[in-house]
């Protein structure tokens, strides 16, 4: 009796040590990257970065890469959420439990775990290529094919967790609705969306946050502006892009640039993250 | 009627009142996925009556109730066949509408479950959808179910307040004033009280006795005091037969199938 009770003892003690150690080694490198940043970020930090552009080189600042994220981010999160919302709310509603919906959902699934780049080689072959032709060679990379890039990114993510929260409404929800002759039409707009409100924007914001840091589908579409450019048919600049090339130049004032361009997005991801609990604790508390 | 005629069985019962019954039930076979659920139901609800089905899990009696008002066939797959009539005409007709059918036959499920939206708009939801009222009558309306429900004194100071505020028990009453206040025909109670404690039951089963005054009510329930207490007359059911349907009091005290004394003294289920 005691030498089983012992056992289980140990084998309990093993299982815990090990999750515990597995656990610490994520989250040590978690920590360890995010303290590099801060540290070497802060550090970076002035005025000069929120005032001045690119062109400057090591004396300007990040000015037109803040507001090229900004312009691309949005366009892709404008694309994204009405396409995605409504994607998602025909998978769960209409087309859940029948072969089509399962195919979609299933392609959704892999469109989410594309590789980012080929989705900017996509853009750069429906959008800019023909864009080019009707300009007669001049190339027409933009701030928009970047937006529709990101779209392509942000689009399974949304689709994804509207899908997700929607068939978390328990179907007692709908039977109450329905029972009450309201056509589904009207259940799914004025009650089920409702009742899964907090969750779809959640996923709206991690989508913003998702693609807030990508790289590689820019640098086929926005391709990058040294000078600041507020029309999304121009070329654009994204801190993404700037951290990238930066980073890769040998210049120290640049580095600490490129350094304090990945604070600021880290920052704007971390604050998306703590807004998008911040949605989801405070409608739960008025759930339950 | 008297208790006499209660004691009599269903047809009897239909017969003596001269009226009708409000619902009837024939020969009505109910298929999911191809199993046999529902075998030849045939019964007779009164009017202005609360009948209970009772019988142990599985045995079909939810399933029953879901087709009075079809909400079975937001499923597919489910498949009802034979005839169930409300006031001579057959709900299970496809050109019976959906909208006219849930107008007058109402429902409250097992679990509370109110919209997430205020106290006043759960009970305004659905007569908006059937009614265009003005503001004040809607008001009006709102007021006269909540009382109905007998949650009016509890919600007067906060119907601008979200539902899922409310306890179970309330939102249980609440799910009731949202059914009734469509003034449907005949109300289906599908084991309303499983979720709640023995107080919010009782004020459930109190509330089953004021509104058979102006409902037909029919009750699935687990709990076989339930029966007893509050309806008139009860069915029993066993692995998707009706067994046995007569007066509440006849079946409790002298059944007419062994299957149902079984059942009642507690011998299976």
């Amino acid at each position: 009796m005691s030498a089983i009770y012992l056992r289980r003892r140990i084998t309990n003690w093993l299982a815990m040590g090990l999750s515990m150690l597995a656990t610490l080694i994520g989250l040590a490198f978690l920590a360890w990257i995010l303290w590099e940043t801060l540290r070497q970020g802060i550090g970076a930090l002035n005025l000069k970065l929120f005032t001045r552009i690119t062109a400057n080189g090591a004396d300007g600042g990040l000015a037109n890469a803040m507001v090229g994220s900004l312009i691309i981010n949005f366009i892709g999160i404008a694309i994204a959420t009405p396409i995605g919302v409504l994607a998602g709310t025909w998978l769960a509603e209409y087309a859940n439990r029948t072969k089509l919906g399962e195919t979609i959902r299933f392609l959704n699934d892999i469109l989410l775990s594309a590789p980012s780049i080929v989705m900017g080689l996509f853009v750069y072959t429906i959008i800019v290529l023909p864009s080019t032709a009707l300009t007669h060679g001049s190339t027409t990379f933009s701030g928009f094919a970047g937006g529709v890039a990101l779209a392509l990114i942000a689009l399974p993510v949304i689709v994804r967790t509207t899908d997700e929260m929607l068939r978390l409404v328990p179907s007692t929800l709908r039977e109450a609705a329905l029972s009450l002759g309201v056509p589904q039409w009207k259940l799914t707009l004025q009650i089920l969306i409702r009742a899964a409100r907090s969750g779809i924007i959640t996923g709206v914001l991690l989508a913003l946050a998702r693609i807030s840091g990508e790289t590689a589908p820019l640098l086929f579409t926005a391709f990058g502006n040294n000078y600041m450019a507020v029309n999304p048919i121009d070329k654009m600049s994204s801190l993404p892009q700037i951290i990238y090339q930066y980073a890769n130049d040998p210049g120290d004032d640049l580095h600490a640039m490129a350094w304090a361009g990945a604070f600021v997005v880290t920052m704007f991801v971390l604050l998306l993250s703590l807004a998008s609990r911040l949605v989801l604790s405070r409608t739960k508390v008025s759930h339950d | 009627m008297t208790d006499s005629a209660l004691a009599m069985n269903p047809a009897q019962v239909a017969a003596t009142s001269a009226v009708a019954p409000k619902l009837t039930v024939r020969d009505l076979h109910f298929y999911y996925n191809g199993f046999h659920a529902l075998k030849g139901i045939n019964m007779d609800i009164p009017e202005k009556k609360v009948t209970s089905i009772i019988g142990p899990s599985g045995c079909g009696k939810s399933t029953l109730l879901r087709i009075f008002n079809r909400i079975y066939a937001i499923y597919p797959k489910l498949e009802a066949r034979g005839e169930v009539t409300l006031d001579g005409e057959n709900v299970l007709d496809p050109g019976y509408s959906m909208n006219r059918l849930r107008g007058k036959v109402g429902m409250v499920f097992q679990k509370p479950v109110p919209f997430p939206m205020t106290i006043f708009e759960n009970v305004a939801y659905g007569i908006r959808h059937h009614e265009k009222l003005s503001k004040a009558d809607m008001t009006i309306r709102v007021e006269q179910a909540l009382r109905s429900a007998a949650l009016w004194d509890e919600v007067k100071d906060k119907l601008k307040q979200n539902a899922l505020g409310l306890s179970g028990g309330q939102q249980q009453r609440l799910c009731i004033a949202r059914a009734i206040a469509l003034k449907p025909e005949v109300l289906l109670l599908d084991e309303p009280t499983s979720a709640l404690d023995p107080i919010a039951t009782s004020r459930i089963e109190q509330l089953v006795e004021e509104l058979k005054s102006q409902f037909t009510i029919v009750i699935v329930t687990h709990n076989m005091q339930q029966a007893a207490r509050c309806s008139d007359l009860t069915a029993f059911m066993y692995m998707g037969e009706l067994i046995e349907f007569d007066g509440t009091e006849k079946i409790f005290t002298k059944p007419g199938k062994k299957q149902t004394e079984d059942y009642i003294t507690g011998r299976f289920g």
